[in-house]
């Protein structure tokens, strides 16, 4: 990635003054940006380390007391942290499936056309731009709505009589979440996919449709492995994104019904800002880090894998 | 990632296009037209919505400016509707001063707000919180204690306040609230639906006491609306079934949940279970429906699909709109094992910590408090049972019905228990309501839901408090 | 139908035999043309489901409250009425909330534009020690979620009053390393020629940025602007808990948070999703090529 060749733009013949303006020209326009970087994400990301060691809380001056690794214990043995933590694995199954395999099938169809594309890509990129409050706004007492909602209101047309609370059953209201993610997300992957096609070489499908391949089999056995790359970028992608899921859940379900779909990022809300626990929150916080760093290691290791096999 | 970082690098455009030579530099004007659009865009959106103060204090985080008072609330609907009528009360009698009345989610995302408003320090001069809320706010440092000379100074002085949620203004024999009213969990019947089914005596409910004249009330309602007896919330709306069975646990003798500030657990299990089965049994006998929110429950009783409904008074507004015929009474006592109970709780008017404490702000503050208690009658039309004596023993409120037919729950009123986790929308209500509409939807045996209720209290309590 | 004019003619060259040369060409166009049907179906299908839910919202919006009480699936009215919007022009904090958003994400992204492409140009043009090092420091923080940095965050700005103000909101967004890589891959391209000889003509490494460098990288920063300013502007969580005072709260953060006191007609909800999502609709709708090529380059979520 970092292609270092031919860019070593100092010429031999530069001046001694030259020289040492540009040893100090580099760090200097990293500057601006480091600064930034060490303050918001490399301090916090050490205090939020050693906080995990301290009762902080947010009601109180200071750190907190010392406590060891109590708060490390603690969240392990929370059966509320590893619910959260499956919630958070469940809704991340839930959409990166669909937001993936839907995605590339809407991708490759859309390809085909380009007569009106851009009504296409606007319909499913439209939803991205939204803030997930107007999403929330709309599936919550719009779509989703009990007795008034669209949803409902369809079924019920459709002839099921008692038609689910899609967002108050426990059963339905992860699913439901997730149905709203894939709709508002969706354009996202769609427009990878779509220039990843673009760049798919026409003389590939002229080839292909030489050897008699069919639109079915070309697709098959030649844009889907030739997109391969393009998959690996937007599963991981999407898998990071649904890790760190909150928005939608916290406006439509604030984690309910009976706490049946609150993700692992509104447990450390709720235990650092609603509760005030900072200490506990930071340890949450860290353990979250963790499985979404693991979790993209392990995807990416699989994919380098696979590739070297093939 | 390679795929993506890439992308642009290779649209970038051939060594003729940016020469030396090529300086006019489109995009450093681009930049600089950015630049400026930015001045111009704020400033051309602070002109149109004149709000440059308030973008001017977005950039140096300074103070609003003095003669403006904040005022926070969690109150939406008929509650809402009332309290934006006292407000205009206010502001017709103090023209100078500037009244901003903001309205936020109630439960958790309200308090959550005001504390983190609080150590934001950019509090609300006034804000409501429940006494249920109170003491946990005030030992948590957020609130300003209300000396008893400023108060008077406005005419409020102890004797004027109802007493029982007067002494729950107190954390510590320091007053952190002033009361305006006790809401309890009350009873909402159709007296036509009654009527036809024979409960009615001289125009008053018949006696439903007791746990099986209670279910036969239910019953004798249904065969009138064909579909429920009773109504009540149990899908979304974990507090109202808190609410319920807070009632009935009470009612059975059932010690506070929670003590010494959160810490031990103290739910009496027996008690709990009978509370449950019975909430089970009015579940399972199809008495009162196990999927209905908070909306639907009182549709069910307003378009005469169920006759009773058990809900808080706040909800008066909204059955009064639908111009059914209807009257409340206090929610019935099911179990005598201990003296009348039934939840209630009340709202106050705080005054989160400012910044710096100052005389000015407070007497502001104060002045509008003893406004709304001023207009209290209105709040009272709302359902409340006022706080404020002047109102409550005046022959005005007395007049109003259904509203002076359940005063008397407030004698019974419960709180909920003290526990930093506990009061209005809290996590013990959210936890314990889920167990309490698992047993009445038949997820869960009686036995089962009060273990529950044990266990998730426990939990809490084991987690060490941060105030 | 870019795909479908080679149809007949590469079947019919790739006849397994000539004595079937005549009837291949035809069931190739046949699949090929059934095929692209199918697709279409599909396609429009999928996308008119995906236009549901917007044109409802906007539908009930501008439906009467007392049709809505009538029947609040409905989609249609007959005399559609702006009192909903109207309403919440007048009784709320709307206007105040646009322009929060607004200001909050310009700075946003022209600190970030700034401080990622000086040090994508330094990364990318400048040679001293430890540059590798210093890049690989940065790569590593991609993988930085911001949203488990929050308590440290917030607690940091507490400590220095900023909470409640813009840059409460704004700082803890500026360092994008997303950003840097887009800008360094970008400059990586850039001829080597093209730095020397504005570096022989005496130009400074801020000149040379300045007047050489930037103005070639436009489709860069276009591409940066546009991820960034999205990003910040549906930004939730973090407004969130910066921001409580309802005057200084972005759109998303009012739009969540603040009720209405007269509770909530359905149609003001509707309305007020629609207002929400207007401003960035709008622009995606004026430069739909540019933002998806823009978001596809950075692929950032």
């Amino acid at each position: 990635m970092a292609s270092t060749a031919g860019t070593g733009a100092l010429t031999p013949d530069r001046s001694g003054a030259g020289h040492v303006r540009g040893r100090l020209a580099g760090p200097a326009l990293i500057a601006p940006f480091a600064l930034f970087y060490i303050v918001f994400l490399v301090g916090p990301l050490i205090y939020t380390f050693v906080a995990g060691f301290f009762n902080g809380s947010l009601l109180r001056e200071g750190f907190g007391s010392w406590v060891g690794f109590s708060n490390y214990a603690d969240v392990l043995n929370d059966a509320e942290f590893w619910r959260t933590l499956k919630h958070t694995l469940w809704f991340t199954v839930l959409t990166t499936i669909p937001l993936v395999l839907l995605a590339l099938v809407l991708a490759i169809l859309a390809d085909r056309f380009v007569r009106g594309r851009w009504f296409i890509r606007f319909a499913f990129f439209a939803p991205y731009v939204i803030p997930s409050a107007s999403v929330s706004l709309i599936f919550m007492w719009g779509v989703l709505a009990d007795q008034t909602g669209l949803a409902q209101d369809w079924l019920k047309a459709l002839g099921v009589s008692s038609p689910p609370s899609w967002l108050g059953d426990p059963n339905w209201a992860m699913w439901s979440l997730a149905g709203v993610t894939v709709w508002w997300t969706i354009g996202f992957n769609f427009v990878l996919y779509l220039a990843g096609l673009q760049e798919i070489p026409r003389d590939v499908h002229e080839a292909a449709a030489m050897d008699g391949a069919g639109p079915w089999q070309r697709i098959r056995h030649v844009v889907i492995p030739m997109l391969g790359r393009t998959t690996t970028l937007v599963t991981v992608l999407q898998i990071v994104a649904s890790l760190k899921v909150f928005d939608q859940i916290y406006m439509m379900t604030a984690g309910g019904p009976d706490g049946s779909t609150r993700p692992t990022l509104q447990y450390i809300v709720d235990t650092g800002f609603t509760d005030g626990r900072t200490g506990y929150a930071s340890v949450v916080s860290l353990f979250l880090f963790l499985v979404i760093l693991l979790i993209s290691l392990v995807w990416f290791f699989l994919v380098r894998r696979a590739e070297k096999e093939s | 990632m390679l795929r993506r970082l890439d992308s642009p690098g290779r649209a970038a455009p051939g060594p003729t296009r940016g020469t030396p030579d090529d300086r006019p530099a489109p995009s450093r004007r681009a930049l600089l037209r950015g630049g400026a659009g930015l001045a111009a865009g704020a400033a051309a959106t602070a002109a149109l919505t004149g709000c440059g103060s308030t973008i001017a204090q977005g950039f140096t985080g300074g103070e609003p400016p003095a003669d403006r008072l904040n005022f926070w609330n969690p109150f939406t609907g008929g509650d809402g509707e009332r309290m934006v009528a006292m407000q205009e009360l206010y502001e017709k009698a103090h023209p100078d001063s500037t009244l901003r009345a903001t309205t936020f989610v109630w439960g958790n995302p309200y308090y959550t707000k005001l504390s983190l408003a609080t150590i934001g320090k950019r509090p609300p001069h006034v804000a409501i919180a429940h006494l249920s809320k109170l003491p946990v706010l005030a030992q948590a440092g957020l609130l300003s204690e209300l000396p008893a000379d400023a108060l008077a100074a406005q005419g409020m002085t102890p004797e004027k306040f109802d007493a029982k949620p007067w002494r729950k203004s107190h954390v510590d024999d320091r007053l952190y609230g002033v009361p305006i009213d006790t809401h309890p969990f009350a009873l909402y019947f159709r007296t036509d639906i009654a009527e036809k089914a024979g409960l009615l005596e001289g125009g008053e409910l018949a006696d439903v006491d007791g746990p099986d004249k209670f279910a036969d009330a239910l019953r004798a309602a249904k065969e009138v609306t064909g579909v429920w007896g009773g109504s009540v919330a149990s899908i979304k709306d974990t507090a109202t079934q808190f609410r319920m069975f807070l009632s009935f646990y009470s009612q059975l003798g059932g010690r506070p949940l929670v003590a010494d500030g959160g810490s031990s657990v103290r739910v009496d299990l027996d008690a709990a279970e009978e509370a449950l089965a019975y909430i089970q049994r009015l579940g399972k006998e199809k008495l009162i429906p196990t999927g209905a929110n908070g909306q639907a429950a009182i549709t069910l009783l307003t378009n005469g699909e169920a006759g009773f409904l058990m809900d808080g008074v706040w909800q008066i507004v909204a059955v009064l709109d639908s111009g059914v015929k209807f009257d409340m009474r206090p929610l019935p006592r099911v179990f005598d094992d201990a003296p009348y109970a039934c939840f209630a709780d009340s709202h106050a008017l705080v005054l989160p910590r400012p910044p710096k404490e100052d005389d000015a702000r407070l007497e502001l503050s104060l002045e509008f408090t003893a406004s709304l208690l001023d207009s209290s009658k209105l709040w009272a039309e709302g359902g409340h049972i006022p706080a404020w004596l002047p109102t409550q023993r005046s022959a005005a409120y007395q007049e109003l019905t259904p509203q002076s037919h359940y005063t008397a729950a407030a004698e019974g009123a419960v709180y909920d228990p003290v526990a930093w986790y506990g009061g209005a929308g809290s996590n013990l209500q959210n936890r314990v309501g889920d167990a309490v509409s698992a047993a009445l939807a038949g997820r869960a045996t009686p036995r089962a839901a009060a273990n529950r209720v044990r266990s998730v209290l426990t939990k809490l309590a084991d987690v060490e408090s941060p105030i | 139908m870019a795909h479908t004019k080679e149809g007949p003619a590469a079947t019919a060259a790739a006849a397994p035999a000539p004595a079937d040369a005549a009837p291949a060409p035809r069931r190739g166009y046949d699949a090929e043309k059934l095929f692209n049907r199918v697709a279409l179906g599909v396609l429009v299908a999928f996308a008119l489901l995906w236009l549901v839910p917007l044109l409802f919202a906007t539908a009930i919006s501008i439906r009467p409250a007392d049709e809505i009480a009538v029947d609040p699936a409905s989609w249609f009215t007959s005399n559609p009425t702006f009192a909903a919007y109207e309403d919440l022009f007048d009784k709320g904090k709307l206007p105040y909330w646009y322009a929060n958003s607004f200001i909050v994400s310009l700075l946003t992204t022209v600190l970030t534009v700034v401080t990622a492409s000086l040090a994508a140009f330094g990364l990318s043009q400048v040679r001293f020690r430890f540059r590798r090092g210093v890049f690989l420091l940065l790569l590593a923080g991609i993988m930085i979620p911001m949203q488990v940095l929050m308590i440290p965050q917030f607690l940091a700005l507490q400590e220095v009053g900023l909470l409640n103000t813009y840059w409460g909101v704004v700082l803890p967004q500026v360092p994008n390393v997303v950003a840097v890589f887009v800008f360094k891959q970008f400059f990586d391209g850039i001829p080597r020629e093209l730095i020397e000889a504005a570096r022989a003509d005496g130009a400074g490494w801020l000149r040379t940025y300045w007047q050489i460098v930037m103005p070639v990288a436009r489709p860069a920063v276009s591409a940066v602007t546009i991820f960034v300013f999205v990003q910040v502007w549906n930004n939730f969580l973090w407004p969130l808990l910066v921001v409580t005072d309802p005057e200084m709260m972005t759109l998303p953060v009012g739009l969540n948070s603040v009720q209405d006191a007269f509770g909530i007609p359905y149609a003001q909800l509707m309305a007020s999703a629609v207002l929400g999502a207007i401003p960035l609709l709008a622009v995606f709708a004026l430069f739909q090529r540019r933002i998806v090529e823009g978001i596809a380059g950075t692929g950032l979520k």
